[in-house]
């Protein structure tokens, strides 16, 4: 063959090899700006030289070798060359390989720059052909390490390879390879490397591993063939010989034992025997025992050569059309000759008694010297389904080939066209590899992940249909029937509004509209899990298609989870309750409601907004902790805000559920997740209750104007948290609440000034997480609720104070007081609670909406400046 | 000094007795760096605690080199072996357990098993491939740190009438894999035609310590290697054939 163009230095010590590196680098620096057709059009030509070529290289491997045979290693190079070339010609391995516009999201494949490559001495030309081959299409440089035993043939290859490529015009110098290889300078190359593919020997691909470079080494194998009953004793068996026989049993893919079962072990015999298997005898088994493993290694002399030379150097003679020597054995363990690999056409034969023994047999063979290789079973999939199940689950190897010659099945696209073409097999962690797959391109590119910043999706969710005005109730009730075709309603209520007879309309309209209903009106301030449970007992006696909750907060909470356990007896709160960062990507998957009821909320008082959320909070009566439950499975079908309900409120509830309302607006606007349909909900809602709460309060009962725009306002408000979630003015309320025995309004109102504060900070410790929260600026968002409501000033610091004044008035106004001290908790009291609180409210889940991540030292801060805060001066 | 009795003659090399000392007497053409090192590695080992003959002087006697050690009285486990024949088992146990109390020792200063196994293989006549198959399983080995004898055998190991043991001639000595030693002591019985006692030395060895026997027979090739360099020419057939291996793929 022709010498390339230019000169080119032998390799045969460090010196050269590291000036060889340097070469190799530049090549690679030129070589990775080529585009895409560039590159296209050097990896054909190299793949057609390479194939025109096959027949030369194959004679010159097995000359210099003394192992293999032509015709076969002809057949390994024609794959090398035209199926990588196939499997890849259309593969995107430069610059931009996939593109998401709309995700904002690219993948770009870069080189790696100078892949050491290890070539094995029983495939020496067609791994050097295939490996160089990935390299061009990859746009690396590649250096050859050699065997010593097929230096010549390796080069041979290499340099034809360089050629083509060089004249397609490749950089010169894109390839090199060790002239005279040691595992020295192997060695030394393999650290030099940005990565090494290492094909051969244990010990090889152990020193790649130990080199410190990045490496994809694949090991041993020991391939078991498994003859279920069901399989086709003739197919079988030529396809076993066809495959052992291939290169004379070079490939580490071959088949090394034949399991047999019982029942058509003696088929196989002589199916053997008749298509050019020799059964050897006693004697002759023990030979050849002798001659292949020298103290549990195999012997240099047998790799690679023929049935007839092999009897003959174990001293005893075979027909000369001997394909493969067979040795009947029963031994799996190591000690048995027969059990290993012996990359020669030596087979040992067992007899399985069933699969069961043909599993362990099998598993035993791959354990010992094939871990992560390759196994093969023969049997009829249509016929024992659940033997190949089983075969598929116990077998520790990465490729399971069925009906198939492991030989050339395993390497790919010859006889199944799914699995890659590849002469690098990797093992998987059970065989020491870094890969499992058959080696390729992707093995060899670095992918650079192009992610540009999106916004998080968001919706709106609430209620299908809300009711509203004064007198409404006539009419949604009316629906139950007519749209929901309700017949059974069950009423949740809480005792006191039971007894007070402020029911009455409501329950003498369901009788007028004919609908079978009963009243549940154990419900407690503070519901508990055995209440609900209680109630849900109720329920399943009952049977309703309508839950209506009537009342506070309380009812409507305590109704929701009694709903949940209707619907779904065996849920776990615990499960159900747990913290989630963002509620579409939780790990808890909340049940289905609605399959045997729906749910219709009417509130009688001003401040929960549960009628148009999807949260409920239930305590859990044995350790009080209370579970906060949130999933829009839990949101009503229908909200019914008739104030006919609200207007005899007592002030100090009024007041309290206010507050509350205005804080879930704050909040609400404040969140990382507001939207534009939220803020216009929550501004909406903020003015309302700055301008009709203190008239409720002061005169609830006799202005339905002012308990209407209430109403509507805290409804409003619940819709905007329903979706943009609240805060930790929120958090630390539910433990204020909980820890100091205040009603939750309350709580939120002795906080709501100092959180305000704490968000407002413009270089706050730690901002929230949310693609959409781009830079702290609450500041501004307070700045606007206070434009909103008509307040002014120079600038938004100016408006937050004006702000939180009108807040701080409102508060006196409706009676409450201004810190937690005038509530009478005493210092001490307070001081004992406060780590715990903190740490609760850290962790509580409205925090994870809020514009400034708390620290726990900053809650307790909060919590201290509110303790003994003066009333702000009217 | 006088030179009484002749204990051992070796290639090389003549041990005498004087007194309660041992003098081992070198050829001139003996390396003088192998002489230093032999006393080298005995004196290290003395500090570990293995009862060994401890070194008093290193000298030149009549212009040649001479180590001169303390005198073991008794015999060695070899000659024992030949005498009780039926005690043979006992005497193997005997041995294989203080091979294995020999393995618990460390001795950082000696030198590092691998690297004389590797410098053995360059040196030897092997060809290129089969240098560099031994090589590559060489590499692969892991590396330990144990006291390894490098020349383990029953006619190292001298048994006093009061029943102590004596590990003698340390001049193999390196600190390394005890499986690598123990395929040297399994080759040792092999070369000199015990095929018997090395199976049964063998079997023993891996129940004792707990050792897969492949993970011994995984040094075979390469202690064969390293034993043909310098090695005996009628051995060296013998040694290669170990030594031609392939190794999987």
């Amino acid at each position: 063959m022709t010498e390339p163009t230019y000169s080119r230095r032998v390799i045969d010590s460090k010196e050269e090899l590291e000036a060889a590196f340097s070469r190799l680098r530049e090549a690679a620096r030129r070589y990775a700006s080529y585009t895409q057709e560039q590159v296209d059009a050097v990896f054909r030509a190299a793949a057609l030289a390479a194939n025109r070529a096959r027949i030369p290289l194959a004679e010159a491997a097995v000359e210099e070798t003394g192992m293999g045979v032509v015709e076969d290693k002809v057949i390994k190079n024609h794959f090398a060359s035209e199926y990588i070339y196939n499997a890849y010609k259309d593969t995107k391995t430069c610059g931009v390989i996939e593109e998401d516009a709309a995700s904002g999201f690219r993948r770009i494949a870069a080189p790696i720059g100078v892949i050491t490559a290890v070539i094995p001495t029983t495939n020496p030309t067609s791994t050097a052909i295939f490996k160089l081959l990935l390299a061009i299409k990859t746009r690396n440089a590649m250096l050859l390490c050699p065997h010593p035993r097929a230096k010549r043939c390796t080069a041979e290859a290499a340099r034809l390879v360089l050629k083509a490529a060089v004249e397609a015009g490749a950089p010169e110098g894109l390839f090199d390879w060790i002239d005279e290889p040691s595992l020295q300078l192997t060695d030394a190359a393999m650290r030099e490397a940005d990565l090494i593919l290492a094909t051969g020997g244990p010990g090889m691909v152990k020193a790649a591993y130990a080199s410190g470079k990045p490496a994809v080494g694949v090991g041993a194998g020991n391939t078991p063939a498994v003859f279920d009953e069901t399989a086709d004793v003739e197919a079988a068996v030529s396809s076993v010989l066809h495959s052992k026989v291939f290169d004379n049993g070079m490939i580490c893919a071959s088949e090394q034992a034949v399991i047999a079962a019982d029942g058509i072990y003696d088929k196989v015999r002589e199916e053997f025997a008749a298509r050019g298997g020799y059964l050897l005898n006693a004697e002759e088994t023990e030979q050849i025992r002798r001659l292949m493993i020298i103290n549990g290694s195999l012997n240099a002399a047998v790799v690679g050569q023929t049935a007839p030379h092999i009897a003959q150097l174990a001293g005893f003679s075979v027909p000369s059309e001997t394909k493969v020597l067979i040795g009947e054995v029963e031994s799996v363990l190591p000690q048995e000759a027969f059990a290993h690999e012996k990359l020669s056409p030596v087979l040992a034969l067992y007899r399985a008694s069933d699969f069961g023994d043909a599993l362990n047999k099998a598993e035993r063979l791959v354990e010992d010297g094939g871990y992560g290789h390759t196994a093969a079973l023969y049997i009829d999939p249509h016929r024992a389904p659940d033997r190949l199940a089983r075969f598929e689950e116990r077998m520790k190897t990465c490729r399971i080939l069925i009906n198939t010659p492991a030989a050339q099945g395993g390497v790919g696209d010859l006889y199944n066209f799914r699995l890659a073409p590849s002469l690098t097999l990797g093992c998987g962690s059970w065989g020491g590899n870094s890969v499992s797959d058959n080696v390729g391109v992707m093995h060899l590119l670095n992918i650079k992940t192009v992610a540009v910043r999106r916004n998080n999706m968001l919706w709106f969710r609430t209620p299908p249909k809300i009711y509203m005005k004064q007198g409404c109730l006539r009419h949604a009730l009316a629906e139950l029937r007519d749209a929901m075709q309700a017949q059974s309603v069950f009423v949740v209520t809480d005792r006191f509004l039971y007894q007070s007879g402020m029911l009455t309309p409501l329950l003498d309209r369901l009788h007028e509209l004919s609908l079978r209903f009963t009243v549940y009106a154990d419900v407690d301030p503070d519901p508990t899990l055995a209440h609900a449970e209680r109630g849900a007992d109720a329920m399943r006696q009952f049977e309703p298609d309508v839950i209506l909750a009537v009342g506070g907060g309380s009812a409507m909470d305590a109704a929701k989870v009694m709903w949940v356990m209707y619907e779904h007896p065996d849920t776990n709160f615990h499960d159900m309750a747990m913290r989630f960062m963002d509620i579409r990507k939780r790990v808890y998957r909340f049940p289905d409601m609605g399959q045997k009821a729906r749910f219709v909320a009417v509130p009688t008082s001003s401040g929960t907004g549960s009628e148009v959320t999807p949260f409920a909070v239930i305590t859990d009566e044995e350790s009080g902790i209370k579970y906060p439950l949130a999933d829009y499975a839990l949101m009503p079908h229908m909200a019914i805000i008739d104030i006919d309900l609200m207007m005899n409120q007592p002030p100090s509830l009024t007041a309290a559920s206010g507050i509350d309302a205005l804080t879930h607006a704050i909040e609400a606007y404040g969140s990382m997740m507001s939207t534009d349909f939220t803020d216009a909900l929550a501004l909406g809602a903020i003015e309302r209750i700055i301008t009709y709460l203190p008239r409720c309060y002061h005169d609830g009962p006799n202005d339905p104007q002012a308990r209407e725009k209430l109403a509507n306002a805290s409804t409003m408000a619940g819709m905007a948290f329903a979706n943009a979630f609240l805060g930790v003015c929120h958090s630390m309320a539910h433990k204020l609440g909980a820890y100091h025995h205040l009603p939750h309004g309350v709580a939120n109102a002795l906080l709501i000034e100092e959180v305000m504060r704490f968000n407002a900070s413009s270089a706050p410790t730690r901002m929230g997480t949310f693609p959409q929260y781009e830079c702290p600026h609450t500041l501004a968002r307070y700045g606007q609720i206070a434009k909103a409501i008509g307040l002014h000033g120079d600038s938004d610091e100016e408006r937050l104070e004006r702000l939180i004044e009108v807040i701080g008035k409102l508060k006196h106004k409706v009676g409450i007081k201004p810190s937690l001290k005038a509530y009478g908790i005493t210092e001490e009291a307070f001081e004992s609670s406060l780590d715990e609180m903190a740490r609760e409210a850290f962790d509580d889940q409205c925090t994870g909406a809020n514009p400034r991540y708390p620290l726990i030292d900053e809650i307790k801060a909060m919590y201290r400046r509110m303790y003994d805060r003066q009333e702000a001066s009217e | 000094m006088k030179t009484e009795q002749i204990l051992a003659v070796r290639k090389h090399k003549t041990v005498y007795r004087d007194g309660d000392r041992a003098v081992k007497l070198f050829d001139t053409c003996y390396s003088k760096a192998d002489i230093l090192s032999e006393a080298l590695n005995l004196a290290r080992i003395e500090e570990t605690g293995l009862p060994v003959p401890h070194v008093h002087e290193v000298t030149k006697l009549d212009g040649r080199w001479a180590i001169i050690t303390d005198f073991i009285e008794g015999y060695t486990l070899q000659s024992l072996m030949e005498a009780q024949p039926v005690r043979r088992d006992e005497y193997l146990a005997q041995f294989v357990d203080i091979q294995l109390s020999m393995h618990r020792k460390t001795c950082p200063l000696l030198q590092k098993l691998k690297d004389k196994m590797s410098r053995k293989i360059d040196e030897s006549e092997l060809d290129a491939t089969c240098r560099y198959e031994l090589h590559a399983r060489l590499n692969a080995m892991p590396k330990h740190n144990k006291v390894c004898h490098g020349d383990f055998h029953p006619s190292n190991v001298m048994i006093t009438p009061q029943g102590q043991a004596y590990i003698l001639d340390w001049s193999h000595a390196t600190q390394g894999n005890a499986s690598a030693d123990a395929a040297r002591t399994y080759l040792r019985f092999c070369l000199s035609g015990e095929h018997e006692t090395a199976d049964g030395y063998l079997k023993r060895f891996c129940r004792q310590s707990n050792t897969a026997r492949q993970y011994v027979e995984a040094w075979m090739p390469i202690v064969a290697a390293s034993q043909s360099v310098k090695g005996l020419p009628e051995e060296r057939d013998f040694l290669l054939s170990w030594a031609n291996i392939a190794d999987y793929e």
